[in-house]
């Protein structure tokens, strides 16, 4: 896990030009549909969407009294241990040894058990296709795999977006913190939520005002499935021993009871 | 013979046929399958394929493919969805970096101020980096329709001012040289598309002149307690410059409106009374080389006819078009502009002087302004210095010149275009280190004639384009007959039947403005080098 690759989001820096959004749309060839271009969620944000794999999405917030604007580049966060790819029985998303947690359309099924595992709710399901895949963002897997930044973080005029080892990206964070802490708040986003992401995100604004899910828990989600999936063996096992128990006990029980009426006293008051 | 031959052999063909029994039926049947399976699961082992389900080869293969992001990428300027100056279309942006090398070199407006953004996208409106864009992604923000409605509409007045630099510009949209004067035929094509009256901007330009000059002379002579060195107030981009970077120095800015804003003003009111109209039918539109001037538009205070008619809902200037609006109008409508007689505008607001022609040029104002101020300090016709100010002429980032003035002493001034260079005088007057009674700030580098709606004829601008831009607007100084503000005979009636004079009560209120600070909206980086 040495290796592993991380990107780190610095919302201070971003200056909403979403120049991230566009080099996606460019390196990963998505034509995003007419209804899609606009904006779609209630508060004037762009949503992701099959075709968009990642969005800038404003916020206006309150900072110290003072109402402050903030950008926060949404897309899917790679965790460490991926419940979407644990969910996926057909393994058309794994997790990289470089890091991205990527989709194969080839081996993909359709059944949307990964949408319903992701604690960020990132995958997209293309509704309206005949053959339907689940879209989301693939961290440039080539260009990561080849020691390149991914193509958002590449055209970040600002350097809001660093890319680098994991370990790397989270000594950054914790540099910055440390250098600035005024600023940014203490928490480091996905540095443990989910048992840990790839993508971290630094803040100077509360992450629950910032349209981040603060209630994700700490422990890998593959954990939860292993903790109850692991007994299955010995239930196996056990209602297997615990039923020939009970066969065996009930014949034997039969067995004696046909032996007490063989031997039983005839009955005197027939005779 | 032969007959009962052949029915013997079909017999025994036929007895064949039929000792094909059931078990060997199934055999045949089986083999076969064998076979087959045999067959296909060895063509199987021999194809092999590039993917393997599960196996660690199939990532590389599905996504080791060449991208389509361009080798050399930079990002963009931020442009918020509701900027109403400019727009950018995702689906062209190519990322070049063009518009951040404008905005930041240039006009030094993306990277002087520090992160994190506090509640607004800075953006001066200036648009110099929809005139930089290579793809077009950047644009003005089209209000065509708008104007093509209000056109429709048989109830109102719809009256159209045009601005000095439009005139030298507008034939490069239809295949003309840079620096072609097409002001005829620019009037001619507004008749065309069914203005109601067609006015010129140049008419208010000369109404600045006549104010900001008197505002110099009593800031000089102490009259108005306000600082000096004066600066020009025409430049929208510049003001929003100002108000977001040295708001310190915003006393420094001439009460003025900006031209455009003085003709809205007064459309509504003295136009609309001269010619009985009443001014909620009005529809103001103007034609600027400027994206800035749709902000300046919208500013809140730009209302002064709402105030004098005591009626909320009017608006000084209801659109502004571009130069490339008004061209792509004019395709609309084929209306073919070469092909046009030239024509004269029309009354009562549509007189022009030389020193009005000149304020699209960099150095232009200055050198009206200085034309009129020799005027009402001395009572005399300015010497041929003063008509020719070749110091603040042409290209260079910063100009000064000085001018003797009988009775007053040295008038010395400054000129700069594009904000990086305005930075530069910005410093020495906040250190205390400006020895200017006046200085002129335009927003675009060369002045408004290559202002950010002005036609694309050369990507990104060039100063060769700027120069041709330049000489016909000094060609046509030269050539006219009036060339001092003040023999605009038109202005002179507007404060003889209506103002009084310049900087009456009722002239500070319909053609003077204040200026708000908006140094909360960023954090300034005052140590930013230049």
């Amino acid at each position: 896990m040495a290796s592993t690759k991380g990107v780190l989001v610095d919302i201070t820096r971003c200056i909403g030009c979403e120049s991230c959004v566009v080099a996606c749309r460019l390196y990963n060839g998505l034509e995003p549909g007419q209804k899609n271009r606009g904006k779609t969620k209630q508060n004037g944000n762009t949503e992701l969407a099959p075709d968009k794999w990642t969005a800038v999405q404003g916020y206006r917030v309150d900072k110290d009294g003072n109402k402050v604007r903030r950008f926060v580049k949404k897309q899917c966060l790679h965790c460490l241990e991926p419940a979407c790819a644990s969910a996926c029985f057909a393994r058309a998303l794994q997790k990289t040894p470089e890091g991205p947690v990527v989709y194969n359309e080839k081996l993909c099924v359709g059944c949307r058990y990964c949408m319903i595992a992701c604690p960020f709710g990132i995958l997209r399901f293309e509704w309206d296709k005949p053959f339907p895949r689940v879209l989301k963002c693939q961290m440039c897997l080539a260009r990561v795999a080849d020691n390149q930044m991914p193509a958002c973080a590449s055209v970040c005029p600002t350097g809001a977006v660093t890319f680098g080892e994991r370990d790397k990206i989270v000594e950054e964070a914790k540099k910055r913190q440390a250098s600035n802490p005024n600023l940014y708040v203490s928490q480091i986003y996905g540095l443990k939520e989910a048992g840990g992401t790839s993508w971290l995100y630094l803040s100077d604004v509360a992450f629950d005002k910032l349209g981040f899910r603060t209630d994700v828990p700490e422990k890998p989600i593959p954990e939860y499935t292993w903790q109850v999936l692991r007994w299955t063996p010995h239930i196996f096992i056990g209602w297997g021993a615990l039923l020939t128990g009970m066969y065996l006990y009930t014949k034997r029980r039969a067995a004696v009871h046909a032996e007490e009426e063989m031997y039983a006293p005839v009955d005197v008051d027939e005779k | 013979m032969e007959d009962s031959k052949r029915g013997i052999e079909q017999e025994n063909i036929n007895q064949e046929k039929k000792e094909m029994t059931r078990r060997s039926f199934l055999k045949m049947i089986a083999g076969t399958g064998l076979l087959v399976g045999l067959s296909g699961a060895l063509a199987g082992c021999v194809e092999k394929s590039p993917e393997h389900a599960g196996g660690k080869g199939w990532l590389p293969y599905q996504y080791n493919v060449a991208g389509n992001l361009p080798a050399q990428v930079r990002g963009r300027v931020p442009i918020d969805a509701d900027n109403p100056s400019i727009t950018r279309d995702d689906q062209k942006c190519i990322l070049c970096g063009q518009c951040l090398e404008v905005c930041k070199n240039v006009e030094s407006v993306y990277g002087y101020y520090d992160l994190p953004v506090v509640d607004e996208t800075i953006c001066i409106n200036c648009g110099q980096c929809s005139m930089a864009c290579p793809s077009g992604a950047i644009s003005e923000r089209d209000d065509t329709k708008k104007v093509f409605e209000a056109l429709a509409d048989k109830d109102k007045f719809v009256l159209v001012q045009t601005a000095p630099a439009t005139r030298v510009a507008l034939g490069e949209e239809f295949g003309l040289p840079p620096g072609t004067w097409v002001q005829g035929q620019q009037v001619a094509a507004l008749r065309r598309l069914g203005f109601n009256a067609v006015l010129d901007t140049n008419f208010a330009a000369d109404l600045t002149i006549m104010e900001e000059a008197t505002e110099l002379i009593k800031r000089i002579k102490g009259e108005v307690k306000k600082p000096l060195p004066q600066f020009t107030s025409c430049s929208p981009g510049w003001i929003k410059f100002c108000e977001y970077f040295y708001p310190e120095l915003i006393p420094n800015i001439s009460s003025c409106k900006s031209p455009q804003q003085m003709f809205g003003a007064l459309a509504k009111t003295y136009y609309a009374r001269a010619r009985g109209i009443d001014p909620e039918n009005i529809v103001s539109v103007s034609v600027m080389p400027c994206t800035a001037k749709k902000f300046e538009a919208q500013r809140p205070e730009m209302n002064a006819s709402a105030k004098y008619w005591k009626r909320g809902n009017l608006r000084d200037v209801d659109v502004v078009l571009t130069t490339r609006e008004l061209a792509r109008m004019l395709k609309e409508k084929q209306i073919d502009l070469t092909a046009l007689p030239e024509e004269n505008y029309d009354k009562l607001m549509g007189e022009e002087t030389g020193g009005a022609v000149i304020f699209g040029a960099t150095g232009g104002v200055m050198e009206a302004a200085a034309r009129t101020a020799y005027f009402l300090i001395t009572g005399q016709e300015p010497p041929a210095l003063f008509l020719n100010l070749t110091p603040v002429r042409g290209l260079a980032g910063v100009k000064e010149a000085a001018a003797e003035i009988p009775g007053v002493g040295t008038l010395r001034v400054a000129v700069s275009h594009g904000m990086a260079n305005g930075r530069k005088i910005l410093n020495a007057v906040r250190e205390g280190k400006a020895p200017w009674h006046f200085v002129e700030f335009m927003t675009c580098p060369g002045g408004c004639i290559a202002g950010g709606g002005q036609p694309r004829t050369a990507v990104p601008p060039s100063d060769t384009v700027r120069e041709q831009r330049l000489a016909a607007l000094y060609k046509a100084d030269a050539s006219l007959s009036k060339r001092k503000s003040y023999e605009n005979e038109e202005v002179a009636a507007l404060y003889r039947d209506f103002l009084g004079h310049p900087m009456s009560e009722l002239a500070e209120e319909l053609l003077h403005t204040e200026y708000h600070s908006r140094a909360d909206r960023l954090k300034r980086i005052l140590a930013q080098a230049v």
